[in-house]
């Protein structure tokens, strides 16, 4: 009876964390569906941004997937090839100290709001080095903020890869550069794409840093260089949603929204398959 | 089918032949190891304190001792897998830490096999060139995969599948197959960390006339705790405690006359099957 009554008490407590985001998503499916045609994902952009009577027609959300997808790109290829050096040397070099020193800095660093790593890029990438609201500085403020997370993902990953292993090919005269890639890569290689996607998905979440040092609203399409500025779907949908006066606004943001949680959620469920092999494998 | 055999000792003289009968393994060369005050300390305690000894240049050294005594830290030293040691220890009177290619050279001069096999997932012809590096591991004949398979002792039961994954054998087949790995590396002194523990009689006996067949041409050292072991392998033995040499002599000599009280206790123990005493 008690048992029954605490399995009872347990689903009540657990109810709200699968209810509330499932109503969520029912509720953006509802508001963002009907908005989704074909010139919807359209190339044409809109010049004059407050003339909401176009809006909803003739403006596509091409060059926002885009934008987002370019920033998340480049986030990502700063950030991994840094997070993999600085495992690896964790793993290789650093002593106890410095190791555990490393991970208790790399968690700080995580719990940063990614509001201040925008503030941060503002006042360096944008103010300082003059780059002005640019591609590059929204990538490095984003590659900032997923560097901690891809980081220690890959140092979990390669301390999951049995010592026993490592010793055996170091025993047998292995180098550091042939033990990485016989025997590390194999074990660990479905993990740190599993980080990538799931720091992909992050930068795709990502609003206010890149608000401050990477997007505008309107009048791009495609970035000329790394200094011109993007548009990106999280920061479409904030100024739609700030701005909006008129129903058909909210419904383009409704809709932006459903594509940008679609892309996260895309890359959350590869990342989740792929740990799901990994752990099977181990 | 397997041939039976009535005792260990017919079933290891069986196989002793048949190693015997097959060309010996070319190795870099006998090497002399000598460890000289060696300190080994780890989280504030001393695991080999002021250790001296000198390995015979072939046949077979045991190493017994209680669990704690320091013999695989010894191992792991020698090998260069601890670095954190002081003292000295010198192979072929060239100071490890000196070693003239660095210490992956040294590894590789120096074979160390753990007690847990380790295979690599990857087949049994890779697994046996895995130590192997760049052109050398493309190039590997297949008659060096076939002596270091023969020479563990493991070729008869794997030379129809060498291409299936190393990770299907049997524990025993994996621990030869970690033996057969070492040696296509061509190391000039063989360490083994306990190799048979948890091993059933058959595959423990396999893998000791494997090494009596290795002893005959370089330095093998075996760390066990098994007394019985130490008499069939032969060779000279040591006893450590503490992480100091208490005793050094031929093996039977050491097992039928020890000499220090710790090593007669440590007998005792190890032969008596009552439980000890609570205090």
């Amino acid at each position: 009876m008690i048992n029954r009554a605490s399995k009872f008490a347990l689903c009540l407590l657990a109810l709200p964390a699968l209810v509330v985001p499932a109503l969520c998503l029912a509720y953006l499916l509802m508001r963002g569906l009907p908005g989704l045609d074909s010139s919807f994902f359209g190339l044409s952009t809109l010049e004059q941004s407050r003339d909401t009577a176009s809006l909803s027609n003739q403006h596509g959300i091409f060059p926002q997937i885009m934008g987002s997808v370019l920033l998340s790109a480049l986030a990502c290829s700063i950030a991994m090839p840094l997070a993999l050096g600085l495992s690896l040397h964790n793993q290789l070099y650093a002593g106890r100290r410095s190791q555990s020193l490393m991970v208790h800095v790399l968690t700080t660093f995580q719990s940063i709001p990614p509001l201040v790593y925008g503030l941060c890029g503002l006042v360096v990438f944008v103010h300082l080095l003059q780059w002005g609201i640019s591609l590059a500085a929204g990538a490095i403020v984003l590659a900032m903020i997923v560097l901690p997370v891809l980081t220690l993902n890959t140092i979990h990953a390669l301390e999951r890869i049995p010592t026993a292993l490592t010793d055996s090919a170091r025993s047998l005269g292995m180098s550091a550069g042939q033990i990485i890639w016989h025997v590390w890569r194999p074990k660990a290689w479905r993990s740190l794409l599993t980080g990538l996607f799931l720091a992909i998905a992050r930068t795709l979440s990502e609003t206010a840093p890149i608000l401050f040092t990477a997007t505008v609203f309107s009048g791009v399409i495609w970035p000329d260089s790394l200094l011109s500025p993007v548009t990106s779907l999280q920061t479409h949908i904030f100024y739609l949603a700030q701005e909006a006066v008129d129903e058909r606004i909210l419904a383009h943001a409704w809709s932006s929204a459903l594509i940008l949680v679609t892309l996260v959620v895309m890359f959350s469920v590869i990342a989740h398959f792929l740990n799901r092999h990994s752990s099977g494998n181990e | 089918m397997n041939k039976p055999y009535p005792n260990m000792q017919l079933a290891t003289a069986h196989v002793i032949d048949k190693i015997a009968n097959q060309p010996k393994l070319k190795t870099c060369g006998k090497a002399r190891v000598e460890v000289n005050n060696l300190n080994l300390k780890r989280g504030g305690r001393l695991i080999l304190n002021k250790l001296n000894l000198t390995l015979a240049d072939n046949g077979i050294t045991s190493i017994i001792g209680p669990s704690g005594a320091g013999k695989s830290s010894l191992l792991r030293c020698i090998n260069g897998l601890d670095k954190d040691w002081k003292g000295k220890i010198s192979v072929d009177g060239i100071a490890s830490k000196h070693w003239p290619k660095g210490e992956d050279a040294l590894r590789q001069h120096i074979g160390l096999i753990g007690q847990k096999p380790t295979v690599f997932p990857c087949s049994i012809t890779d697994n046996v060139v895995f130590g192997l590096r760049g052109k050398k591991r493309k190039q590997a004949s297949s008659g060096l995969i076939e002596y270091c398979l023969k020479q563990a002792a493991l070729w008869d039961e794997v030379c129809d599948r060498l291409a299936h994954n190393a990770q299907t054998l049997s524990l025993g087949q994996q621990q030869r197959l970690c033996i057969a790995r070492a040696l296509a590396v061509k190391p000039a002194v063989l360490l083994l960390d306990e190799p048979t523990a948890s091993l059933d009689p058959r595959s423990k006996n396999k893998i000791e006339a494997s090494l009596h067949g290795l002893g005959e041409n370089m330095p093998v050292v075996v760390v066990t705790h098994d007394l019985e072991q130490v008499r069939r392998l032969g060779g000279n033995a040591l006893f450590m405690c503490d992480g100091m040499l208490i005793e050094q002599a031929e093996s039977t000599t050491l097992l039928d006359t020890p000499q220090r009280l710790e090593t007669r206790e440590f007998f005792q123990w190890s032969t008596c099957d009552c439980p000890p005493e609570d205090e």
